[in-house]
C-alpha cells in the first residue's frame, strides 16, 4: 500500500511537472503558431540566474524563487523581441526552426561563458526533505510540486477567464486579425502570452534546481521534448490538452518504471514514446484535439 | 497566419514530352553535382591526407543533408529525426559485416546469431538498407497522416526512440561504447560516386510527377486535395526515400572510418546538418549542395579557433561550444532575413539557362 501510495505520488508530480512546462508551450503556440523549441533555454537561463546569484552571494530562497521566475519571464519576452517578432507571419516551419536554432545558441552560450559541466546550486536544496505524514514518509518537493502546480493553473485559468487580457489573449488564438481590428495591441498579447509561458517555465526551474541540485547547459531542453510529446497527445495548441497530456506522460512514465523488470529499465523512454505514438496512431490529432478537415470553418 | 511557404520551389513548367522532361532534370541533377565532382577530384589528386578524412565526414553529411531535403525541401514539414536512419544503417553494417574474430572481442552476445554471421560488405550494406526501408515505412505510416507540427514532434520521438536503443540494448549495439571494427572499405571516390547518384536520385524525385504533387500539396493542401493528390501517401513515398539515402549516408560512414558510436548519430548531427540544408535552402536540391559546402567549410574554421588558438603572442583560450552558437546564428538569421536560404528558388542548371536566356534577348 505505501508502495502503491508512492509511486502514484511520483505519477501525480512528474505529471504536474510536464503538464506546466507543457502549457507554456501551449499558451504561445496557440496565439502565434509558434513551436518554440527554445522554451527549455528559458527554463536554462533562470537555473543559470539562481546559479550565478548564489554564487554571488544570494542565499534567501525565497529571493531565489522570485527571480527564478522573474528571469524565465524576463528571458521569454527577450526571445521574442529579438529572434520571434522578424518570423511572427511566417509559415509554422519557419517559426520552429527559429526556434531550434535560438535553442541552440543559448544552450552553446552556457557552455563558452559558464562551463560545460553541470555546476552545483545548493540554495533551493531547503525545498527537498522528507516529510512523515502518520506512517508515510513523503517527499515535500513532490507535495510542493503537485499543489504549486495546481494552483498555478487555476490562476492561469482565473486570468484567461476574468480578465480582459486574458479574454483578448483566448481571442487571438481564435482570430488574431479581428483582435487587431478591436484595438487591441499585437505586441502587448504576444509579450504577455510569453511572459505566462516563461513564468510557468520559471516555477518548473525551481523544482527542477531543488531536485538536481545542479545546473547544466541542457538542463532544460529534454523536459522540453516530454512537453512537446505531451502537448501532442493532449492535442496541439490546447491547454486543457497540455495539461492533461502532462499527466498522462508522468503516468505512463511511472506506469513503465514500475512494470519494466531492473535490467530493461533504460528501455523506459524508447517505450514511453512507443506508446505515445501508437496513440496518435488512433487519435491523429490528440486526445482533445478536434478534427478539422481543411476548408472547415472555425465555429 | 499567412499560409506563403517561401519555402517551396516554384513548380516547373510542364514540359510537353515526358522524355525531355526527364533528360533535362537528369542534366540538372548532374549540372548540380559538378562543384561536388570538382572539389571531390581536388581533394583527392592535391591534398594531403589529413583533409582527406574530413572531406569524407564532410560528403557523409552531403548525403545526409541531400536525403534531408527529400522530405523537407518537398513535404515543407521539419524532420528532426533523420540521423536515426544514418544511424541505423551504420548499425546494420557493422553488426554484418564486422569480421568474426572482432565480433568475439565487441558483441560475444549477439542475439539471432549476429555473433557467429559475417556478410561481405555489399551484401550488407543492402540488408542493412532494406532493413531502413522496412522501418522507415512502418513510421513514415504514421508521420505521414499527421499535421505538419505534430509530425515534426514524432520525428523527435523516433530519434530518441532509436537512440535509447542503441545505448541500452547493449548485446546488440554494444551500448554507449563504440563500436569498432567495421571493415574501411569506402575511399573517396565510392564516396563521390553516391554523393552524384544521391544528388540525381534527389533531383529526379523533386522534378517527377511525385514531387511535383508533393509540393503542390505542401503549399496549398485544398487545391491538391481537390485535384485529388493523395498527400499522405506522397509523404509517406519521400519519407522512405529520404530515410534510404540517409541510412546509405550511415553505410558509408561506417565503412569510411571504422568506428562508430551512438552519439554520433544523435542531436549534433540534427543540428549540423539542418543548418546546412537551412542556410542553402531547402527548397532545391542546389541548395542542399550549398549549404554543405558553405558550412563545411566554416564550421572547420570555427573548430580551429574553438580548440584554442595563438594569434601573434596572444594565445587565446578554449571556447568549447563557439560552432554551436555559429550554427544557431546562422538559423536564426537565415530564418529572419532570407528563408529561402542562399540559393533560393531555382536550382543551378536553372540559373544557368535564365542567365544564358537573358543574354540572347
Amino acid at each position: 500500500m505505501d508502495y502503491a501510495l508512492q509511486q502514484l505520488l511520483n505519477a501525480l508530480a512528474f505529471g504536474a511537472e510536464y503538464s506546466l512546462v507543457a502549457l507554456g508551450l501551449a499558451v504561445v503556440f496557440s496565439i502565434m503558431g509558434l513551436v518554440n523549441f527554445a522554451h527549455g533555454e528559458i527554463i536554462g537561463v533562470s537555473a543559470y540566474s539562481v546559479f550565478l546569484a548564489a554564487a554571488l552571494g544570494l542565499t534567501s530562497p525565497f529571493v531565489a524563487v522570485l527571480l527564478a521566475v522573474a528571469a524565465a519571464a524576463l528571458a521569454a519576452i527577450a526571445f521574442e523581441r529579438v529572434a520571434f517578432r522578424p518570423v511572427r507571419y511566417a509559415p509554422t516551419t519557419t517559426g520552429l526552426l527559429t526556434a531550434f536554432g535560438v535553442s541552440i545558441v543559448v544552450q552553446n552560450l552556457f557552455m563558452l561563458l559558464i562551463s560545460p559541466k553541470p555546476q552545483s546550486v545548493s540554495i533551493l536544496n531547503g525545498l527537498n526533505q522528507m516529510w512523515f505524514v502518520g506512517p508515510f514518509a513523503v517527499s515535500s518537493l513532490q507535495v510542493m510540486e503537485l499543489i504549486v502546480s495546481g494552483l498555478t493553473i487555476l490562476a492561469l485559468v482565473l486570468f484567461l477567464n476574468r480578465s480582459t487580457l486574458g479574454l483578448a489573449i483566448r481571442a487571438a488564438s481564435r482570430d488574431f486579425a479581428t483582435v487587431r481590428l478591436m484595438g487591441i495591441r499585437a505586441n502587448r498579447v504576444i509579450a504577455t502570452a510569453f511572459a505566462i509561458s516563461g513564468a510557468l517555465a520559471g516555477i518548473a526551474a525551481v523544482f527542477i534546481i531543488a531536485r538536481r541540485g545542479s545546473v547544466s547547459p541542457d538542463l532544460g531542453f529534454s523536459l522540453v521534448l516530454k512537453a512537446f510529446v505531451a502537448c501532442v497527445i493532449g492535442g496541439f495548441g490546447s491547454l486543457a490538452g497540455a495539461a492533461a497530456g502532462g499527466m498522462l506522460l508522468g503516468f505512463i512514465e511511472v506506469g513503465l518504471l514500475v512494470a519494466l523488470p531492473q535490467e530493461y529499465g533504460g528501455f523506459k523512454d524508447a517505450l514511453t514514446y512507443v506508446i505515445i505514438v501508437a496513440l496518435l496512431v488512433y487519435r491523429p490529432e490528440g486526445l482533445l484535439g478536434q478534427r478539422v478537415e481543411l476548408g472547415d470553418k472555425e465555429i | 497566419m499567412s499560409q506563403v511557404l517561401e519555402n517551396t520551389a516554384p513548380p516547373i513548367v510542364a514540359a510537353s514530352q515526358k522524355g525531355s522532361a526527364l533528360r533535362r532534370s537528369l542534366i540538372g541533377g548532374l549540372v548540380t553535382s559538378l562543384p561536388v565532382l570538382a572539389i571531390g577530384l581536388a581533394i583527392l589528386n592535391f591534398a594531403p591526407t589529413y583533409y582527406t578524412f574530413l572531406a569524407l565526414g564532410a560528403f557523409v553529411n552531403l548525403i545526409v543533408v541531400v536525403g534531408l531535403q527529400v522530405f523537407m525541401g518537398n513535404s515543407n514539414i521539419a524532420n528532426l529525426g533523420h540521423s536515426a536512419f544514418v544511424g541505423l544503417g551504420a548499425y546494420g553494417v557493422a553488426i554484418l559485416s564486422t569480421p568474426l574474430a572482432m565480433k568475439k572481442l565487441s558483441i560475444p552476445n549477439a542475439p539471432f546469431g549476429f555473433a557467429t554471421l559475417q556478410l561481405d560488405p555489399v551484401s550488407s550494406a543492402i540488408i542493412a538498407l532494406i532493413v531502413v526501408g522496412v522501418i522507415a515505412a512502418v513510421s513514415g505510416k504514421v508521420i505521414s497522416r499527421l499535421s505538419g507540427v505534430t509530425a515534426t514532434i514524432v520525428s523527435l520521438a523516433l530519434l530518441i526512440i532509436v537512440h535509447s536503443v542503441f545505448l541500452n540494448w547493449t548485446d546488440l549495439f554494444k551500448g554507449n561504447q563504440a563500436f569498432f571494427g567495421i571493415p574501411k572499405v569506402v575511399g573517396l571516390p565510392w564516396m563521390l560516386v553516391f554523393s552524384v547518384v544521391v544528388i540525381v536520385a534527389a533531383r529526379l524525385f523533386k522534378d517527377s510527377r511525385w514531387g511535383l504533387q508533393l509540393r503542390a500539396s505542401a503549399q496549398s493542401p485544398q487545391a491538391a486535395a481537390a485535384l485529388g493528390i493523395d498527400a499522405k501517401r506522397l509523404r509517406l513515398m519521400s519519407w522512405v526515400l529520404s530515410a534510404l539515402i540517409c541510412g546509405l549516408a550511415g553505410v558509408l560512414y561506417a565503412y569510411f572510418a571504422g568506428t562508430i558510436s551512438p552519439k554520433l548519430f544523435y542531436f549534433q548531427m540534427i543540428f549540423n546538418t539542418l543548418a546546412m540544408l537551412i542556410l542553402g535552402g531547402m527548397a532545391t536540391v542546389t541548395g542542399a549542395v550549398t549549404g554543405v559546402i558553405v558550412l563545411s567549410v566554416g564550421l572547420e574554421f570555427i573548430r580551429s579557433i574553438e580548440s584554442g588558438v595563438t594569434i601573434g603572442s596572444i594565445q587565446l583560450p578554449q571556447l568549447l561550444g563557439l560552432s554551436g552558437v555559429a550554427l544557431g546564428v546562422v538559423i536564426v538569421l537565415c530564418m529572419a532575413f532570407r528563408p529561402s536560404g542562399i540559393s533560393g528558388r531555382y536550382e543551378l542548371d536553372e540559373l544557368f539557362s535564365r542567365y544564358f536566356r537573358r543574354n540572347a534577348k
